[in-house]
C-alpha cells in the first residue's frame, strides 16, 4: 500500500477547471465523463430515433429520403451501442468498481483517461460522416458487405470511428480486469465479491475476446475496397457470408456485454430493496460464466436465413436455446430473493423490477427466435426489433437508470427528488411498452424492420408505436432534471444511503473522498457472504 | 374500406390484452398467418406452441414476482426472511427449463427437417435480387423477367408526394410483373442476387431466404391454393429496401398452363394472367383497374387469382410487342423494329419511372447525397451518343449495367427520352438496332 500512498500525495493537487476533465485519472471524475458522455449520446441516438419514428408515423415519405433514413438506423444502432450503453457501464465500473473492492483507484489510471478521451472523438468521427459527400454509411449498424462498400467517403471514416472505439473499449476492459485482479482488498477473494465486480470481470474478458475480432472484421472491408482483397466479393473467389459469421462471432458476446453488466446491477439492486442477502449467489456467478461461455458458441442464429447446412442450424438453435438455462436461473434467484422479503419500492428497485419483468419478456421472444423455422418468419421483421429493444432498452438502459439513481446520492451527497424520479419511471416504463410492444404484432403481421415506408395495414400500430416512442423520447429529459437537481442540491445522503444496502462502497462518505480507500477496509468489512452480515 | 378502417381501430383500441385473449378473431392483423403451404402451417404451429409455453412460464412467473410485491412489502410490515441458498430448488429450476426447451426443441428440429428437403421438385424457378427489383427465371421454360414495384405505389412514395398511400391499392405491396407458380406442385425456389444481398420473404409461405450474391440459396414452396400471396425484401439493400415488394400469383395448374403458353408466345413480354381466364356467363373477362377491385375489404389472402393484381399493368395481348413492361434480353425480336420519336419517347418515359427514376429522381436532376449525377443538363446525356449507350449498358461504380437486365428496345428508348427530356434537346433518336450494335 505504500504506492498508494505515495500516489495519494502526488494527485493531492489536482487541476481545476476544464483542465481537471482533460488530465484527470482519478476513477471517479473519469466515471462521471464517461456517464455524463454516454447520457448526452442516448439523447443523440435517440434524436436519431425520433426521426424514424417520425417518418413511420404515417405510410409514405413526409420527413426524409429513404437513403437518410438508413442513414439514420445505422447511426441510432452504432450511437446507441458504442456511445450510450457501453459507456454507461464503463462509467459505472469506474466509479464503482474500486469502491465496492476496497481499492483507491483503478488500477492503470492513466490508460483509463486514454480510454475515456478517445470516445468522444471516435463519437465525433462517426457522426460527422452525416455531413460528408453520400452521406453516413446507411448499411445497418451490422455493416454488412456488399451494401456497406456502396458507402461513400463516409466508409473509411465509420471504420476508423469504429476502430478507435474497440481500442477505447478493449483499453477500458484490460483496465477493469487489472483492477479486479489485483487491487482488491485484504480478504476479498474472488467469491466474495460484489455481483457487479463479478459481471464487469467477466464482461471485460468478452470485451478482450471480441473487439479485436470486430476489428478484423471491419479492416476486411476496408481492404475489399480499397486494396484489392476479395473476402467478401464472390466474384474474387471470397463470401460475403463470412463476413457475416466473423461479424456476429463479435455480435452475440457483444449484445452479453451489453447485458451482464446489468444482470450485476440487478443482483444489487435488488436485495438492499427486499432487505434480504441475494439467492443463490455462486449460482449467480456460475450462471455470467455459462451465459459468457455460450456466447461464443450461438453466434449464427443472427443468420439462420443465409442458407447454412442443416446440422449447423440444428447446432446453433440447440445451443441459443440452452442460454435460456442461466438466464432462467437468474430470473429465478432473483426472484426468490425478492421472496419473503421487506420490499419497498424506491425508483431504483422500480426501474429493477421494471427489468425483471420486460427483459423477461425479452427472453421469451429470444426463445421463439432460436426456433428456426419459426426464425424465418420473425428474421428481419419488427418481432426482433421488439426482442431487442425489451432487452437492451427495457433490459441494459433500465439497469444503467436504476443504477443512477441507486448510485446518485453516494456520488453527489445527496438524495435524488424522490417524486420526480417516479414521475421518471412511470412514464418510462408504460411509454416504453406502448413503443415496444405493438412491434411484435408488426413483425409477426409481416412488417419488415429498416424500411422507411411500409404497406397501410401497419399504420395503426406504427402510430401507436411512434407515440410510445415520443412520450419515451421526451420521458429522459425528466431523467436530466432528476440528475442535475441532485447534483446542486437536496437532502444529505447518508453513508449508508439504503437502509438495506451492502458492500464496501456504502462504508464510505458520501460523496466519497476524492481516492476512495486510501487505505484497505477493515477486514471486519469484508462479510462471508457479500450481500449479508455476518 | 369502412369496415377495414372500423377493424383496424378496434385493433388499435383493444391492443394487445384483447387480441392475446381473443386470438383467431385478430390473428389477421395481430399474429403470424397460417399461410397456404404445408411449411407455414407447421411453422405457424411451433409459433403457437412456442407462444403458449411461454405464456405459461410468464403466468408462473410474474405470477410469483407479483405475489412478492404485493405481499412482502415492508410497507405491509412484512419482515424479511435471511434464506440466502435451497440447493435442491435451484436444481430443480435448471432442470424444468431443461426439459421445457427439449420438449421445444424436438417439434423444431422435425419442421426444420421438412422445411429444408428440397429434393424431388415438379419444377425450379430461379429468383434473382436486384437493387431495387426481382427477377424470375422460368429455368424450364427459358423465359425470365423482371418484377418493380407498381408505378402508382412509386409515385406515391415520392418524397412528400402528395398522393394518399390509402388511396394506392396495395400500396407497397404490388408489382407490375409478378411471379406466377401453379398450385399443389411442390416448386424449388434457387435464390440468389445481383448487386448485394436481398431476402425473399412471402409470409404466407413461410419462405424467407436471403438472396446473396455469388451463391444459391434453396427453398420450396407448394401453394394450396390460387390466390394473389405478397410480401417485400427483408435484408437491408440500399435506398430502394422498402420499395421491392414481391407478389405471387399462383393459379391452378390448367390455368398456369395456360399463363406458361402465352409467356413463351410472347417472346418474353409479360403476360398479366388475369387477361387469360376464361368466359364467364358467356362474356369475356374484361381487364378491371384495380382500383375498382380493392375497395372491397377482403384480405390479400383471400383475393381470388382471377383479381387484377396490378395497378401498374396494362392489358396486355401475347404477342404484341406493344406490350408495355419489360421483356428478358435474350429475346431480340422486338430489338428488330424501328420507331419514331414519339414511340420512344413514350415508350422511354416508361422504362426511366420503373428503372432509373429511383436514382434519378423523376426530374432527373439526381441525387448528389447518394452519388447519382443528374441527367438533366448532364454531361453524358448531352454529351456523344455512343458514351451514353456504353455507360448504360456496362454501368459504372453504383449505376448498374444495365444491358444484363433491360431489352435493346426499351435501353434504346430510354436512352431517348433521356437525351431529349428534362431540358435535354439533342434531338438524338435511337433505335433498338444501335443498342443491339454496341451490346
Amino acid at each position: 500500500m505504500s504506492t498508494v500512498a505515495v500516489a495519494h500525495e502526488h494527485h493531492a493537487e489536482h487541476p481545476r477547471g476544464i483542465w481537471r476533465w482533460i488530465t484527470t485519472t482519478n476513477h471517479k471524475d473519469i466515471g462521471t465523463l464517461y456517464l455524463c458522455f454516454s447520457l448526452l449520446m442516448f439523447f443523440v441516438g435517440g434524436a436519431f430515433a425520433m426521426l424514424i419514428r417520425a417518418e413511420l408515423f404515417t405510410p409514405g415519405m413526409q420527413l426524409m429520403d429513404p437513403l437518410f433514413f438508413n442513414e439514420m438506423t445505422t447511426l441510432h444502432g452504432l450511437v446507441m451501442i458504442f456511445g450510450a450503453i457501453m459507456p454507461a457501464f464503463v462509467g459505472l465500473a469506474n466509479w464503482m468498481i474500486p469502491m465496492m473492492i476496497g481499492a483507491p483507484d483503478m488500477a492503470l489510471p492513466r490508460m483509463n483517461n486514454w480510454s475515456f478521451w478517445i470516445l468522444p472523438f471516435a463519437m465525433l468521427l462517426l457522426l460527422s460522416t452525416l455531413f460528408m459527400p453520400g452521406g453516413a454509411a446507411a448499411s445497418g449498424w451490422t455493416m454488412y458487405p456488399p451494401l456497406m462498400l456502396q458507402t461513400g467517403v463516409a466508409f473509411p471514416f465509420t471504420i476508423f470511428a469504429i476502430h478507435l472505439m474497440g481500442i477505447s473499449s478493449v483499453m477500458g476492459a484490460i483496465n477493469i480486469i487489472a483492477t479486479i485482479l489485483n487491487l482488491r482488498a485484504p480478504g476479498m477473494s474472488l467469491m466474495k465479491m460484489p455481483m457487479f465486480v463479478w459481471s464487469w470481470l467477466i464482461t471485460a474478458y468478452l470485451l478482450i475476446a471480441v473487439m479485436p475480432v470486430l476489428a478484423g472484421a471491419v479492416t476486411m472491408e476496408l481492404m475489399d475496397k480499397y486494396f484489392g482483397t476479395s473476402f467478401f466479393n464472390a466474384a474474387g473467389g471470397g463470401d460475403p457470408i463470412l463476413y457475416q459469421h466473423v461479424f456476429w462471432f463479435f455480435g452475440h458476446p457483444e449484445v452479453y456485454i451489453m447485458i451482464l453488466p446489468a444482470f450485476g446491477i440487478i443482483s444489487e439492486i435488488i436485495p438492499t430493496f427486499s432487505r434480504k442477502p441475494l439467492f443463490g449467489y455462486s449460482s449467480m456467478v456460475y450462471a455470467i460464466a455459462s451465459i459468457a461461455f455460450l456466447s461464443f458458441i450461438v453466434w449464427a442464429h443472427h443468420m439462420f436465413t443465409v442458407g447454412m447446412p442443416l446440422a449447423a442450424d440444428l447446432f446453433f438453435m440447440f445451443s441459443t436455446m440452452l442460454i435460456a438455462v442461466p438466464t432462467g436461473v437468474k430470473v429465478f434467484n432473483w426472484t426468490a430473493t425478492m421472496w419473503r422479503g421487506s420490499l419497498s419500492f424506491e425508483t431504483p428497485m422500480l426501474f429493477a423490477i421494471a427489468f425483471l419483468f420486460l427483459f423477461t419478456i425479452g427472453g421469451f421472444s429470444g426463445v421463439m427466435l432460436a426456433l428456426v423455422p419459426a426464425d424465418w418468419q420473425y428474421h428481419q421483421t419488427y418481432f426482433v426489433v421488439a426482442h431487442f429493444h425489451y432487452v437492451l432498452v427495457t433490459g441494459a438502459a433500465f439497469a444503467i437508470m436504476g443504477a443512477v439513481y441507486y448510485w446518485l446520492p453516494k456520488w453527489t451527497g445527496h438524495m435524488y427528488n424522490e417524486k420526480l424520479a417516479k414521475t421518471h419511471f412511470w412514464l418510462t416504463a408504460i411509454s416504453a411498452n406502448v413503443l415496444y410492444f405493438p412491434m411484435h404484432f408488426l413483425g409477426l403481421a409481416g412488417m419488415p424492420r429498416r424500411i422507411p415506408d411500409y404497406p397501410v395495414q401497419f399504420t395503426d400500430l406504427n402510430q401507436i408505436v411512434s407515440i410510445g416512442g415520443f412520450v419515451f423520447g421526451a420521458s429522459q429529459l425528466l431523467f436530466v432534471a432528476c440528475i442535475i437537481l441532485c447534483i446542486r442540491g437536496g437532502k444529505k445522503a447518508e453513508a449508508r444511503v439504503w437502509d438495506g444496502a451492502h458492500g464496501l462502497e456504502w462504508t464510505l462518505p458520501s460523496p466519497p473522498p476524492y481516492h476512495s480507500f486510501t487505505e484497505p477496509p477493515a477486514p471486519n468489512l469484508i462479510w462471508a457472504h457479500p450481500y449479508r452480515n455476518n | 374500406m369502412v369496415l377495414n378502417n372500423v377493424k383496424h381501430a378496434l385493433c388499435s383500441v383493444a391492443g394487445a390484452a384483447l387480441a392475446l385473449i381473443s386470438g383467431p378473431a385478430f390473428a389477421l392483423d395481430l399474429n403470424m398467418p397460417v399461410g397456404v403451404t404445408p411449411m407455414s402451417h407447421d411453422v405457424y404451429d411451433l409459433h403457437m406452441y412456442a407462444f403458449w409455453v411461454c405464456v405459461g412460464i410468464g403466468v408462473v412467473v410474474f405470477g410469483l414476482m407479483l405475489i412478492s410485491i404485493i405481499w412482502h412489502r415492508k410497507a405491509a410490515g412484512h419482515q424479511p426472511a435471511q434464506f440466502h441458498e435451497n440447493t435442491a430448488i435451484e436444481v430443480i429450476w435448471t432442470i424444468i427449463p431443461f426439459i421445457i426447451l427439449i420438449a421445444l426443441a424436438i417439434p423444431a428440429a422435425k419442421v426444420l427437417v421438412k422445411m429444408t428437403n428440397t429434393s424431388d421438385p415438379d419444377m425450379t424457378i430461379k429468383i434473382e435480387g436486384y437493387q431495387w427489383k426481382w427477377q424470375y427465371d422460368y429455368l424450364q421454360n427459358g423465359f425470365s423477367y423482371f418484377s418493380t414495384l407498381a408505378a402508382d405505389s412509386n409515385a406515391a412514395s415520392q418524397l412528400d408526394s402528395g398522393i394518399n398511400p390509402d388511396s394506392v391499392p396495395h400500396y407497397l405491396r404490388n408489382v407490375d410483373h409478378p411471379m406466377v407458380v401453379p398450385t399443389g406442385k411442390k416448386i424449388r425456389l434457387l435464390v440468389t442476387a445481383n448487386d448485394v444481398i436481398h431476402s425473399w420473404w412471402v409470409e404466407d409461405f413461410a419462405v424467407k431466404t436471403d438472396a446473396i450474391p455469388g451463391f444459391v440459396n434453396q427453398a420450396w414452396i407448394k401453394v394450396d391454393k390460387p390466390g394473389i400471396y405478397r410480401g417485400g425484401c427483408t435484408e437491408l439493400c440500399g435506398r430502394g429496401h422498402a420499395f421491392m415488394p414481391i407478389v405471387v400469383v399462383a393459379e391452378t395448374w390448367n390455368d398456369y398452363q395456360k399463363w406458361l403458353a402465352a409467356m413463351q408466345a410472347s417472346h418474353g413480354a409479360f403476360i398479366n394472367p388475369a387477361t387469360l381466364q376464361p368466359e364467364q356467363n358467356g362474356s369475356p373477362v374484361v381487364y378491371v383497374p384495380a382500383e375498382l377491385n380493392f375497395n372491397a375489404p377482403t384480405s390479400a389472402q383471400l383475393e381470388p387469382a382471377a383479381a387484377v393484381f396490378s395497378a401498374a399493368a396494362q392489358p396486355a395481348v401475347p404477342g404484341t410487342a406493344a406490350t408495355i413492361g419489360k421483356s428478358a434480353p435474350k429475346h431480340p425480336a422486338i430489338a428488330e423494329e424501328t420507331w419514331t420519336m414519339a414511340e420512344a419517347m413514350e415508350r422511354g418515359k416508361k422504362v426511366y419511372a420503373d428503372n432509373c427514376a429511383a436514382c434519378h429522381m423523376p426530374d432527373g436532376k439526381g441525387n448528389p447525397a447518394m452519388g447519382v449525377k443528374a441527367i438533366a443538363g448532364g454531361a453524358i446525356a448531352n454529351g456523344p451518343l455512343a458514351a451514353h449507350i456504353a455507360l448504360v449498358l456496362h454501368g459504372k461504380g453504383i449505376m448498374p449495367a444495365w444491358g444484363e437486365q433491360l431489352s435493346d428496345a426499351d435501353l434504346a428508348a430510354v436512352i431517348t427520352f433521356e437525351r431529349n427530356s428534362f431540358g435535354n434537346h439533342t434531338g438524338d433518336l435511337v433505335q433498338p438496332a444501335q443498342i443491339k450494335a454496341a451490346r
